[in-house]
């Protein structure tokens, strides 16, 4: 048998393309966490920017309208998130868990009108050079902005977190929120604008599926992305670059899973899309054998309320 | 210019609690004072107070005739009050350079260049470069310091600085001090311990519960005068009478007792042998961190090791869990009493049920006995003196010597032959540390034995027969209490080694 280089190339592009979402809502997801909110929200906060992204596109037909408002209602839907757990300090878990149900609820509701209704073809970049060198020209050109963006976004994440300012803010806050309140940072606003982020890029993740990735509306749509992003977060032990590994492994998955069955491998299709939680409690397993590695890189007042006392 | 700090009529009320009522001070330049006091009587409010932690609900603070409005801990930095809390307020995970950088303006070289010179200057070493988790207490407190430093801080308040430093580290803390304070900053230190403020401080004013009782000067007090002001009564003072002649009946024989640890922030236990004989109180000394966390864990059961190991009362116990020791009549008191000891979100009744006996009847069918729980519960409150009648409190609002009092209480009413305590008075005031250690001696005298592993040399000098000293895990022979001194303790403890 013949390995067709070109087809390889197709293969690890199309399995890029399907890890776009899941790095963007897990690279959101970490910087909210780093900085000690765990908002279980990402389903719920994705398929409102998928049905958001696809009615403003039926709606205006302005692409880069569409794909701003998806962001934006990331924004608004976690502003609800951010005043219930940071301002009324309610429960990390349960609220986030109630955004996923009611994200799902409403995405449903808006999108009735637009099941049925064919998407826009979203503009390339580098289409010109889609067949100018073999096996890397499908990989490296011929995708959309977001595409881009998407795999830029762990490496700018990483500079973030590491080497600015803000970016060592966020992780103090997430550290020890008591330390950072004495040293006069205002913990509860960092915490509303890293919910806030992670917001808009969960919209932006559900705006890629519903309008470049499989550009339709179809209820329920996310498939189950969020959680999986959200393993992602725990899988990279926090840290942006490896979110891009476990997204490439996890986005691979899905798209493995067609060839296996072109080829006549047959794996039961519930065991791949169990895969993702597997690996993670695996890889959660052997990390935590070394309580020091997790100490060090784990928030420490992940998922805890922080009240100011006076 | 002198640096003047002055506080008036600074009054701060709690619901049913006045944390401080008037207390007025005045401060300069020059000298060190020492803010002297139990645990609860108000000091910690007051720092808060002058740290802009928290808002008095009357009265003023000048900083060199100028009024100060303090509303948060940036307001306080701003005018250069500089503040190292009990607790520190540091990021573990963060490097100590990114702890100190945080809430700097300058530049990453100049801040660098900076710290490195107040490094030299007052003779610290410590990596900038390693996550502050991985630092000693001493050292934390350290960076603590200089980052008050960083800002040329002209008061600096010290919270409880000792409470977890070795008595190396006291040292090397207190001539630091003593030059900040010949530079002229004005140091205010907040202590509960007398010997410190003797040895440091010109000036003490002491409070009780949340009232000023005195101001003076150091030259005019002695430890009695200062302590007796403290707590508002005589204390007694409290003599231990030795063991005269050594019992033979030998109660618990450790044998070449092992642990190797795989957490490299562990210290590994090395060939460990020791006896303890009925009566007998072995004190274990060490600057902490050197296995004694370990040591207990094995002997309370925490850790299992080889059978053979542990001999008890003729059993072979290595590998029995702290439940099942219980039942030889072993009792056990962690040095956390809140994370290790009890529960702090249950209740005192349910806290005391939980060294249960198969023998107490707590539970039946798989049912709690409350009744029968709540009547031990009273039991233990009125005969160890805890001061609440509210079996349904929750421990953790429980002061620290009262949860002491609590949990050696519940170890103590089962009447064991051996209580295991690890830094029993860690942290607690005058009158609780007396308690404990009339406590600790009643025990002995009724012929039960005492392993007592101990960071406060002090006590261990007070209260033991017999002293070893562990150092990196291993353990010294055992010595005669009587023929110790804390110098032979001090060199046993750094490592060395005398005749």
């Amino acid at each position: 048998m013949t390995i067709d280089i070109n087809f390889v190339g197709l293969i690890i592009a199309s399995i890029m393309a399907s890890s776009v979402p899941l790095i963007l809502a897990s690279c959101g997801e970490l910087i909210t966490e780093r900085s000690g909110v765990l908002n279980l929200g990402v389903e719920g906060m994705m398929i409102i920017g998928a049905i958001s992204g696809f009615a403003l596109m039926t709606v205006t037909g302005n692409l880069f309208i569409a794909v701003i408002g998806a962001m934006l209602a990331g924004v608004l839907i976690s502003t609800i998130f951010a005043f219930l757990t940071q301002t009324l300090i309610t429960n990390h878990v349960a609220t986030g868990l109630a955004l996923t149900i009611f994200g799902i609820g409403i995405s449903a509701m808006i999108g009735k009108n637009f099941v049925g209704i064919p998407g826009k073809e979203f503009p390339v970049l580098f289409g010109n050079l889609k067949d100018a060198i073999p096996f890397l020209s499908p990989i490296l050109f011929g995708h959309s902005v977001v595409f881009y963006f998407a795999f830029a976004l762990p490496f700018v994440t990483n500079y973030f977190l590491k080497k600015t300012k803000i970016g060592l803010i966020v992780r103090a806050v997430g550290d020890s929120p008591d330390s950072a309140s004495n040293q006069g940072i205002n913990v509860r606003l960092v915490r509303y604008l890293c919910i806030l982020y992670g917001g808009a890029m969960c919209g932006l993740a559900g705006a890629y599926l519903s309008m470049i990735y499989t550009p339709q509306w179809i209820e329920n749509m996310t498939g189950g992305r969020g959680w999986i992003a959200l393993a992602l977060v725990v899988f990279s032990t926090w840290n942006p670059i490896k979110i891009l590994i476990g997204a490439m492994i996890f986005g691979g998955l899905t798209i493995v899973q067609f060839h296996m069955q072109a080829i006549g491998v047959r794996i039961p299709v519930q065991f791949l899309t169990a895969l993702p939680y597997i690996v993670t409690i695996i890889v959660l397993v052997v990390i935590s054998r070394d309580s020091r590695k997790i100490r060090l890189s784990t928030p420490s007042s992940l998922g805890k309320s922080f009240y100011k006392d006076n | 210019m002198k640096t003047n700090l002055t506080i008036s009529n600074i009054t701060k009320i709690y619901p049913g609690c006045i944390a401080n009522k008037n207390i007025s001070l005045e401060f300069e330049s020059g000298k060190i004072y020492a803010l002297l006091g139990e645990n609860g009587a108000g000091k910690s409010t007051l720092v808060k107070i002058l740290s802009g932690v928290i808002m008095p609900d009357e009265g003023q603070i000048f900083l060199n005739n100028k009024t100060l409005k303090l509303n948060s801990p940036v307001d306080a930095k701003k005018n250069n009050i500089g503040m190292v809390f009990q607790h520190f307020n540091l990021f573990e995970t963060l490097s100590v350079f990114e702890n100190l950088i945080i809430d700097s303006n300058e530049t990453r070289d100049n801040l660098r260049k900076k710290i490195i010179s107040i490094m030299e200057k007052y003779n610290f070493s410590i990596d900038l470069d390693i996550p502050v988790l991985n630092l000693s207490a001493g050292q934390k407190q350290k960076v603590e310091i200089i980052r008050c430093l960083i800002r040329g801080p002209e008061v600096l308040i010290m919270d409880e600085p000792t409470s977890v430093l070795t008595e190396q580290e006291t040292i090397e803390l207190f001539s630091s001090l003593k030059q900040f304070s010949e530079e002229g900053i004005l140091i205010i230190y907040i202590t509960h311990k007398l010997k410190e403020v003797m040895s440091l401080c010109d000036e003490v004013a002491v409070m009780r519960k949340g009232e000023l009782v005195s101001i003076s000067k150091i030259v005019d007090e002695k430890i009695e005068t200062l302590a007796n002001k403290m707590v508002g009564q005589n204390l007694k003072t409290i003599k231990k009478k030795k063991l005269s002649t050594t019992s033979s009946d030998q109660l618990i024989k450790i044998t070449n007792l092992n642990f190797k640890s795989e957490d490299p922030f562990e210290t590994n236990l090395e060939e460990i042998n020791f006896t303890v004989s009925r009566g007998e109180c072995l004190g274990i000394a060490g600057i902490s961190g050197n296995g004694q966390s370990e040591l207990f864990q094995v002997l309370s059961g925490e850790i299992i090791s080889d059978k053979k190991s542990i001999e008890f009362n003729k059993n072979f116990i290595g590998d029995q869990n702290p439940q099942q020791r219980r039942e030889y009549l072993m009792a056990f008191s962690p040095e956390d009493r809140l994370e290790q000891a009890a529960v702090p979100q249950m209740k005192i009744f349910e806290n005391v049920a939980l060294n249960n006996f198969k023998s107490s009847n707590f539970f039946k069918n798989g049912l709690i006995n409350e009744s029968k729980i709540k009547q031990h519960a009273k039991k233990i409150i009125s005969d160890f003196n805890v001061n609440t009648d509210n079996i349904e409190l929750k421990s953790q609002f429980l002061s620290g010597g009262n949860l002491q009092k609590l949990i050696i209480g519940r170890e103590l009413i089962t009447s064991p032959d051996l209580l295991i305590c690890f830094n029993p008075t860690w942290g607690l005031d005058v009158g609780a540390i007396n308690y404990i250690h009339e406590t600790l001696i009643k025990i002995n005298q009724q012929n039960k034995s005492i392993i007592l592993i101990s960071t406060d040399t002090d006590e261990l000098l007070k209260l033991s027969d017999k002293i070893s000293v562990i150092y990196k895990g291993k353990l010294s022979k055992k010595m005669n209490a009587d023929e110790v001194t804390s110098e032979k303790l001090g060199i046993l403890m750094g490592g060395g080694e005398f005749d």
